[in-house]
């Protein structure tokens, strides 16, 4: 029963990334601000890898990472290494000092997401294009800020997700106890 | 600490981290590869979908939300608009009858090539992309290649920048990747067409490298050159909105607002062959040292 939820927990995990990249890049889904759409797929890989085991974790952050890279132009790997190593380190940081709840969720969002947003600016952006400090300012934070948006919405789904296909009874993640 | 390295999980993140290293590198270097047409292959129906509902959603959001005096005022203007267009017409058939007489009497005959165009839907826009590049529908199987110029009915668009079996990627010319080499086809000037983060966020192109006593002045329409035979020659790319000097030397800066607004493109055209495609006209600007006039 315990492998079979969660074969079931990781297809659905499967189905959210790819329904999440299609929302994120359908033209004119998702309002723009400031010029800037949100990056969906982060917040989804990080909310997952707070409730999975390392390699899983690791396993979705480089699905929705080459998505990620696919959606940006066909040269993968670089989001897919990044998200990762964000989602392996997330779940070990999880699993050995956090209990997982709403607020660890937002903080573990903000760091986690803001390290891949300065990653992209600094490896896609600043060796290759001019006025990177403009770039970063008037497209990177915007995004940085919209995507932080999503998170607490990707972990409540997440988290349901989690409870209901029985992540819990394998003892992978510590709830908070409330 | 010690004990985390010797765990499975670290040898599978080690392994991990070496492929997706070779996968960066791979890529790079091959430009598309296997994974990413497969990736296309899964995503590119389901985008279609959900783009073509989303733009069904919209239009029916957008035209409810008008009054019913607005609609009105918009029907009077586009039947005012067709009714010039149907002036024009008819001065443009009997110009084009004349034309044929004059031929024939002057026994002139020219074949004039032409463009051969791949109509394709807008499927994606990546929240990553700082420099507003979509994804399109049609794909190798379609005959788009990598290269191929991107075109509306408004103008110059972009270029395919990857081609997979079933999708494409395209470069906007917003984006500083591209440069154009262009002209002011009523000054007769030529100049190069490109962008940056800043014009790219007010949606505006800069025409570098023309003279310090340029003629080109705001209103006068800029078009591709074909020199260099990456774009089709008299493709529109924009209107000059303004004409400054340039900030490292004697030259002048055209700043060129484009027709179509190129961060909500929807309905294009891939130019798949035209004339001179490929075929370097050996005329260099002298103005532009460093010779990447259309190049991508």
């Amino acid at each position: 029963m315990r492998d079979f939820n969660r074969v079931i927990r990781y297809l659905a995990y499967t189905l959210e990334i790819l329904v999440l990249f299609m929302l994120q890049e359908t033209p004119g889904l998702l309002p723009s601000i400031f010029g800037v759409r949100p990056v969906l797929l982060f917040p989804a890989v990080v909310s997952i890898a707070m409730f999975e085991k390392e390699i899983p974790a690791l396993a979705f952050g480089i699905v929705g990472g080459l998505f990620c890279d696919f959606g940006l132009s066909g040269t993968l790997g670089f989001h897919a290494l990044v998200l990762g190593l964000l989602c392996f380190f997330i779940s070990l940081v999880v699993r050995v000092y956090m209990q997982v709840n709403l607020v660890t969720a937002l903080l573990t969002g903000v760091w986690s997401i803001g390290l891949a947003i300065c990653a992209q600016w600094f490896f896609l952006y600043f060796f290759n294009y001019a006025q990177p400090a403009y770039a970063f300012t008037h497209h990177y934070a915007p995004k940085y800020g919209y995507t932080l948006l999503f998170v607490p919405l990707l972990y409540l789904l997440n988290r349901g997700l989690s409870q209901a296909l029985g992540a819990q009874e394998e003892g992978q993640f510590p709830y908070s106890r409330k | 600490m010690k004990d985390f390295f010797k765990t499975s999980s670290f040898k599978v993140l080690a392994i991990a981290v070496v492929v997706l290293l070779g996968l960066i590198i791979y890529t790079a270097s091959a430009g598309g590869s296997f994974l990413a047409s497969l990736l296309g292959f899964v995503t590119s129906p389901m985008q279609s979908v959900s783009t073509s509902t989303t733009g069904k959603v919209t239009e029916f959001v957008d035209l409810n939300s008008l009054s019913r005096e607005e609609l009105q005022d918009m029907v009077d203007s586009l039947n005012q608009e067709n009714a010039q267009l149907r002036e024009q017409l008819v001065d443009y058939e009997s110009l084009q009858k004349e034309n044929e007489q004059l031929k024939t009497q002057l026994e002139i005959t020219e074949e004039v090539p032409e463009n051969t165009l791949r109509a394709a839907t807008v499927i994606g826009r990546d929240p990553n992309d700082v420099f507003y590049g979509f994804s399109l529908d049609q794909g190798t199987l379609a005959g788009v290649e990598a290269g191929d110029p991107v075109i509306t009915q408004s103008g110059l668009v972009g270029v395919v920048s990857q081609a997979y079996a079933t999708t494409s990627k395209v470069t906007c010319i917003l984006s500083e990747d591209i440069n154009v080499s262009a002209v002011a086809p009523s000054r007769g000037e030529s100049g190069v067409i490109c962008s940056d983060i800043t014009t790219a966020s007010s949606g505006l192109l800069r025409m570098r490298y023309l003279a310090s006593d340029t003629q080109v002045q705001a209103g006068d329409i800029i078009t591709t050159s074909g020199a260099g035979g990456t774009f089709p020659k008299d493709i529109i790319i924009g209107e000059v909105q303004s004409v400054q000097k340039a900030d490292n030397d004697v030259s002048m800066v055209a700043m060129v607002r484009p027709y179509e607004d190129l961060t909500a493109v929807e309905e294009v055209f891939v130019v798949i062959d035209f004339p001179g495609a490929g075929e370097d006209t050996g005329i260099p600007l002298e103005e532009d040292p460093a010779g990447q006039e259309d190049t991508e």
